[in-house]
């Protein structure tokens, strides 16, 4: 026995060590797995980037592209969700808007995860929850990803000290991690990074498909400028100023700010300057991206409450008005759908003879007050 | 030294502080508009001063210049050029001139343009404006954020010239336009949102 004993140890040691490794392997893996989204019958048919950018095949972050074609000719419209996954309402709007979108006339396309690889991971040190749970209005859950702005350094590294987008945008010391980050390197290049592939893919699919209208949803912190307006290409000016009018028109709190020269990289600046497409860029309020939020939990995530930010807004230092009941996900959803259906009415506005008709998202108040209980559909109900 | 050196950290720690305090440039104030009013009036404006042709542009070439041309096209005012950049020349034919002030960094960079190159059209505009004696209408379509040096710069400049003031009330957190309207007994009109905008421009250039 006594001759066995050193085997007795080693197996104990393992032993041990895998009751860590094991749960830890599990949760792991639970971040690379994508969340179910429901596909009805106004689906026409799923498609991967890889199509579009073929060195994607097989990655991490190759993603799925939902097509809604009416059969009518018309106009068509890419929507972009998830560009930055911890962009909560960004994400959640675009897998709302492909789970209850009926087009009518023209073609949808949507990208729910556009940089798939950053939901598999979260900010490290910023004490960020892996997962939140939405309660359906049946009773059950269906739980997301918090994710990261960038893509995971797994599926891509290392960060060069110096990267040069195809935009001409010089990534370089502290802006270096930016060369995971998608909405930086916009047109993109098939011979670049994984991200830039991303990029080059989203180009080629706007040029393939021929993409008229394009928008990029996001969140910013509460110290951010932009909150609650769209930014918009040059020649998307009249569409984006129309598109604010009908959200103001609903009682909604929007505005719009140009593409700066200098913003290289962004959507709707170099997807702008290098498509046909008409860009924009949607912001909504989100507290637990910026570094004054407390502990991170459901409060802050799903109900976008921050007392600190409140009292920030209170004493003068953030001007962004913030309710003292926070802005929840529900809200921030319907402003982002709304903010969709609007801007197709804008873009019909001055493009009547290439329309694009979709339903489902025209009411505001109906949209924030069915929250995404309702929105969301139970995974069961998948065709 | 060890004195020297937290004294420096601790105004290292300050300087972003304060930095953050002079963000807080629109903070809350009493306003006289509200969702459900959406629409308040200082003074008595005299519609017949603004007959068309119009011409709409930009001091500061902030975006509000294109929501200004929408509100335009949504009151149904179809006698209007539109130029962001207008110069002197533009204004022949022109009875009334219609000025979104407020300055973007961005959209002078995208004009391709400098600040003083800005000013310098601006201060031309003003002079002819003056000389020709039309009419003019300020437009501060922007809120709080758009408000600063430059753009209270423009605002100004154009604040002199008017004969009518539409302003989004958000942008009065300082009584900036009170003030000025009493003053000055210009009639202004201060809106909750630019969309409560359609309903002013729409009877003000009723026929």
């Amino acid at each position: 026995m006594r001759k066995y004993a050193y085997l007795w140890k080693n197996l104990l040691a393992l032993g041990l060590a895998l009751l860590f490794v094991i749960p830890a392997s599990l949760d792991f893996l639970a971040m690379r797995r994508d969340e179910p989204i429901v596909r009805t019958d106004a689906l026409s048919q799923v498609r991967q980037l890889s199509d579009y950018a073929p060195g994607l095949t097989g990655t991490a972050l190759d993603t799925e592209i939902y097509f809604f074609d009416s059969g009518r000719p018309g106009g068509v419209f890419l929507v972009l969700g998830g560009t930055h996954p911890n962009e909560s309402a960004a994400s959640l709007a675009a897998i709302a808007f492909i789970e209850n979108i009926r087009v009518q006339t023209g073609k949808v396309l949507v990208i729910p995860r556009t940089n798939r690889s950053a939901f598999s991971h979260t900010s490290p040190l910023d004490g960020m929850q892996d997962f939140f749970a939405i309660t359906l209005d049946d009773g059950s859950q269906r739980v997301f990803r918090v994710g990261n702005r960038l893509t995971n350094p797994l599926d891509q590294w290392p960060d060069l000290p110096y990267y040069r987008g195809a935009s001409g945008r010089e990534l370089r010391t502290t802006e270096s991690v930016e060369m995971r980050n998608v909405d930086r390197l916009y047109p993109g290049s098939l011979q670049g990074t994984l991200t830039d592939q991303v990029c080059a893919g989203i180009k080629n699919l706007i040029d393939q498909e021929q993409v008229n209208l394009v928008m990029d949803m996001h969140e910013g912190s509460p110290e951010f400028r932009y909150l609650n307006y769209t930014m918009y290409h040059e020649r998307a000016k009249n569409v984006a100023a129309d598109m604010a009018f009908e959200m103001q028109l609903a009682g909604l709190e929007m505005n719009i700010e140009l593409s700066g020269p200098a913003s290289l990289g962004l959507s709707h600046r170099s997807l702008g300057d290098n498509t046909n497409a008409l860009v924009t860029l949607m912001e909504t309020y989100n507290p637990s991206m910026g570094p004054l939020h407390g502990k991170m939990d459901d409060e802050l995530v799903i109900d976008g409450k921050e007392p600190l930010y409140r009292q920030a807004h209170l004493d003068g230092h953030i001007p962004f008005k913030i309710p003292e009941e926070g802005i929840p996900l529900d809200v921030r959803v319907a402003r982002h759908l709304f903010c969709l259906d609007s801007l197709k009415t804008a873009y019909n506005y001055s493009f009547p003879e290439n329309p694009i008709e979709f339903t489902g998202f025209s009411d505001y108040e109906a949209l924030a007050q069915a929250g995404l209980g309702a929105l969301l559909q139970p995974v069961a109900n998948t065709p | 030294m060890k004195k020297i050196t937290a004294l420096l950290l601790t105004l290292a720690m300050l300087i972003p502080a304060a930095a953050l305090a002079q963000a807080g440039e629109a903070p809350d104030f009493e306003m006289n508009t509200s969702m459900e009013n959406p629409v308040f009036h200082i003074g008595q404006v005299d519609k017949t001063l603004f007959e068309g042709p119009f011409l709409v542009t930009s001091f500061g070439q902030s975006a509000d210049a294109a929501m200004l041309e929408a509100l335009m096209k949504r009151a149904r005012v179809t006698d209007y050029t539109f130029d962001s950049l207008a110069t002197v020349e533009d204004l022949e034919g022109i009875k009334t001139v219609i000025i979104a002030v407020g300055a973007s960094t961005k959209g002078l960079g995208s004009a391709g343009i400098s600040e003083a190159d800005e000013t310098a059209r601006a201060e031309a505009m003003v002079e002819a404006i003056k000389e020709k004696g039309l009419a003019v209408i300020i437009c501060h379509l922007g809120g709080g954020t758009r408000r600063g040096a430059l753009s209270d710069k423009y605002t100004m400049m154009v604040l002199e010239l008017a004969s009518y003031a539409l302003v989004v009330e958000d942008a009065n957190f300082d009584g900036m336009f009170t003030k000025y309207a009493e003053e000055h007994e210009l009639p202004l009109t201060f809106i909750y949102a630019i969309a409560n905008g359609v309903a002013v421009f729409t009877e003000l250039f009723a026929k």
